[in-house]
This record gives structure tokens, sequence and C-alpha cells, in this order.
């Protein structure tokens, strides 16, 4: 009998042997590991959300007894097209407009930092 | 009468926020609150137990109880009522999990981990609902918040409709909501490489309502890829009967989750006699203590070995069983119930 306490320790060693004969050949990790995002959203995620472009399949989903319901949706979707495809290229014309200045900040505050440094090491030489 | 109103961010059949509201509910009735239920937005499956918010009326004197788990706009003017207020913080998920997954919930949990030391400063008594979310409330600017523990009835667990799983084999189980969170991703791997390697004839059964349709879709694609697709089930709008049923025809719970402010379904699984893995999240080790069997690891195949342990030796689940009542009596309804009487009488003055 194994104890709770040595479980974790003994499925170790379990899977350890059976690799060495060619067994748990799959990945370790699961499907969604590359889809969780870190703490704060990286710049190249900021840059891939700003533009907003909305794939109806993705988000009118919906199980078979839905069906009809989607379909009409989506069909309201289409009929909205024009107005929808503004919406969205004003609202990326925004988040574009602000990532660029975000940038030109980040790269001011940068340039600031280390001009302070230089002058810092200046006065001290 | 004194009054005590509850207010939710959002109210449905099957969430652990809203049980635990039905749950103070009766036991502030038994004795002699009155007071509603409210929720900024309530399913219409929940209809019959909680009020839209703006219905609430609160009198000078009566106590609303607050139940944080997530940001609504709709809850800011309950802040500004003359009543006192109790807080009861039920953790809010990280947003990082949602992001590429739901833009609209992600927005809300960002928010609402900003917001919550204005409720946790406006708050008369703040109380989390495990260690893990008590301290969060501190650090939000609740000094003197504390643990009080869910309201657990066993009487619901009792009550045994049909298993909604097909098949004999060994059967793990899955409960908890279908988030990014919760990584089913994981669970899924798990138990396609146990299956693989061990066990040919296991099922998995996965219960829970899912974050939106188009997440469930990915889930079951990411089932299908396994290899193991046919021995998987989904099953969401599970009746509480047919979840007993389920509970007493698996033969281990696992749960890969990331991230729990508490873990109803670990104690569910005790009452049952069902050994869990698990990994040791958020407030789950606080909960499970040393009945459980922790996957401190980052590899499924490690996973699938605890699985082949929980289910084979029979030695090791009798000692988990064991263990298990054990760490229920400290979940006892009769000793949360007082605690939480005596958080409200505390409230009101």
């Amino acid at each position: 009998m194994t104890s709770p306490e040595d479980a974790f320790a003994r499925a170790e060693e379990e899977v350890a042997r059976r690799r060495a004969g060619g067994g748990y050949a799959g990945p370790p990790g699961g499907a969604l590991d590359s889809s969780l995002v870190a703490e704060e959203p990286s710049r190249e995620q900021l840059a891939e959300w700003a533009v907003i472009e909305i794939d109806p399949d993705e988000v009118l989903y919906s199980s078979r007894v839905g069906a009809p319901l989607t379909f009409f949706k989506r069909l309201l979707a289409r009929l909205l097209r024009q107005y929808l495809v503004e919406l969205e290229a004003r609202q990326t014309r925004f988040n574009i407009a602000l990532l660029a200045r975000l940038d030109r900040l980040e790269e001011r505050a940068r340039m600031e930092e280390e001009a302070g440094r230089d002058s810092a090491r200046d006065s001290s030489g | 009468m004194t009054a005590v109103h509850q207010v939710l961010s959002s109210a449905g059949p099957y969430d652990a926020v809203s049980i635990q509201g039905l749950l103070w509910r009766r036991l502030l009735r038994a004795r002699g609150f009155g007071g509603h239920d409210h929720a900024a937005t309530v399913d219409p499956r929940a209809r019959a137990d909680f009020r839209a918010l703006k219905e609430l009326r609160a009198e000078p004197g009566d106590l609303v109880v607050i139940r944080y788990s997530a940001y609504s706009p709709k809850l800011l003017p309950v802040l500004a009522l003359p009543n006192r207020r109790l807080l009861v913080y039920h953790n809010v998920t990280p947003p990082r999990y949602l992001w590429n997954h739901h833009a609209g919930v992600a927005v809300a949990c960002a928010v609402g981990r900003t917001q919550l030391p204005r409720f946790a400063r406006a708050a008369d008594l703040a109380v989390g609902d495990s260690d893990f979310n008590a301290a969060e409330l501190r650090e939000a600017g609740a000094a003197h918040a504390r643990t009080l523990a869910i309201l657990f009835d066993a009487a619901r667990l009792e009550d045994r409709g049909t298993p909604p799983v097909p098949g004999a084999g060994p059967l793990v189980l899955v409960v908890s909501r279908l988030a990014p969170n919760k990584r089913h991703d994981l669970a899924i791997a798990a138990f396609a490489a146990w299956r693989a390697e061990r066990a040919p004839d296991a099922r998995l059964l996965i219960v829970g309502e899912s974050l939106s349709p188009s997440y469930r879709a990915q889930l079951e694609r990411i089932a299908t890829g396994s290899g193991a697709g046919a021995a998987i089930t989904f099953a969401d709008g599970l009746s509480q009967r047919d979840l007993n049923a389920a509970y007493a025809a698996a033969d281990v719970l696992l749960s890969m989750s990331e991230h729990e402010g508490f873990s109803v379904p670990l104690l569910e699984a005790f009452h049952f006699g069902l050994p869990v893995v698990a990994r040791p999240a958020g407030a789950m080790p606080e909960v499970g203590g040393d009945a459980v069997l922790w996957d401190r690891g980052g590899d499924v195949a490690v996973t699938a070995e605890l699985l082949e342990l929980a289910v084979r030796d029979l030695g090791l689940r009798e000692g988990l069983a064991r263990r298990g009542r054990a760490r229920l009596e400290q979940f006892a309804y009769e000793r949360t119930a007082a605690a939480t009487l005596r958080a409200v009488e505390e409230a009101l003055g």
C-alpha cells in the first residue's frame, strides 16, 4: 500500500521507468498552455488585440439545439456587416494610434533614463 | 424584524456563490432574519430565488451582505447605501486566464480585482471563505479581514438520480466550471495518457457549465484530439440528484485547476469517500489538507500515475477516505453555521 505522502514520488518513479521503456511518449503539458497570457499582456499581445476583427463563427457558436437561433444571429450579423466593419475599423484606428503613442512615451522615458544615468556618471567622474 | 439582504454580481442555478447565497438565506430565515437576495444579473433559471438588484429595498438598520466574485457597475450604488455592510469575498479569477478566451469576462475580472479595495474599505466587516481569500482581502485594505468557511450542506448530496455516463470501467470525474483557469485541457491530457498506458476501459466525465459555447467547443476539440474522445463525456445542466449519482459512480475526482478560492467539489468528494487527485492551487491545500493526492509537478504522465494509484490501490483509497471524513468535520454545518451567525451579528453592530 502507498501512503498519500509517498504517492507523488512513486508516480514520478513509475513514469521514469515507463518512459525508459518507450511509454508515456506524449507532451507533459496541456493544449491551452500557449493561450494563457503572462500576468501583464506583452507589447506583441497588445498589438494583436489592437486590431479588431471578429469572426462570427467564433462568437456565434451554439449547440445543435440552438442552431436555428444561431443561424438567425449569423444572418443578422451579415445584414449589419457594413455597420459592424465600420465599428471595427474605428475602434482599431483608436487602438493603433494609442499603442503608437504609448511606444513613443516608452521610448522617451527610456531616453531620459539613459540621459539621467549619463549625467550622473559625468558628475561623479 | 431585522433584515439581511444579500447582493451578488450574478446569480445562476449551479455556481458555488449562488448556492452559498441560498444556504445563507435558509439559515438566516431559520434564525428569524428577513430580507431578500439580489443580483446584478440573474440567470432565468435562478429567478425563483434571486431578484434584480434594482429591486433592493434596504430599510435603516438592515444589513447588506455583498458577495464579491466579479465586478459589476451595478454593485457600486450598494456602497452608497447608509446600511452596514458585510463583504464576503469568494475571489476573482485573474484575468490572464481569460484574455484570449473571453475578452468581456476578462475585463470584468480585471476591473473586479482593481475595484476590490473600494469594496474592502467600505465594509463594516470583511470575510473571505478561505485563508487564501482572506489574505487577498487584507492586501486590498480590509486590515481585519478573517476567514469564514462556507456552509457545506451534506443533506443535499443524499438524493441520487442517474449517472450521466454510459459504459463500464474506471470513471474519472471532473466537477468545475469550464473555464481556462480550471485547466480541463490538462485533465483531458492526463486522462488520455492514463487510458493509453494503463486503463484502456477508463472513462472521463466532465461536469460543469461553460464560460461560453465556443470555449466548450474548444475543449471538445481537445478531447477529440487526445485520442480518448470516445471515452470523454461533457455534462452541463445536471440536477443535484444526477451530480450526486455521478459522485457515487465515480472512482476518483480529478482537479487540475490552477486557481481556486475554495473548491466545494473537494468536500463533496470526501462526503462520497471518493479519492481526489488535485494540484495544490490557491485554497485547495487548506481545504483538502492531507486527504488529497497532491500533484505538485507539471507532467500529465505523473498525474496519470496518481490516477492509477488512486483507483487501484485499495489500501490507499481507504486511507484517503478516512482522512477525507476527518477533513469534513472541519467544515461541519453546525460549526460553520454558528460562525456565520456570529459574523452577521457582528456586522449588524
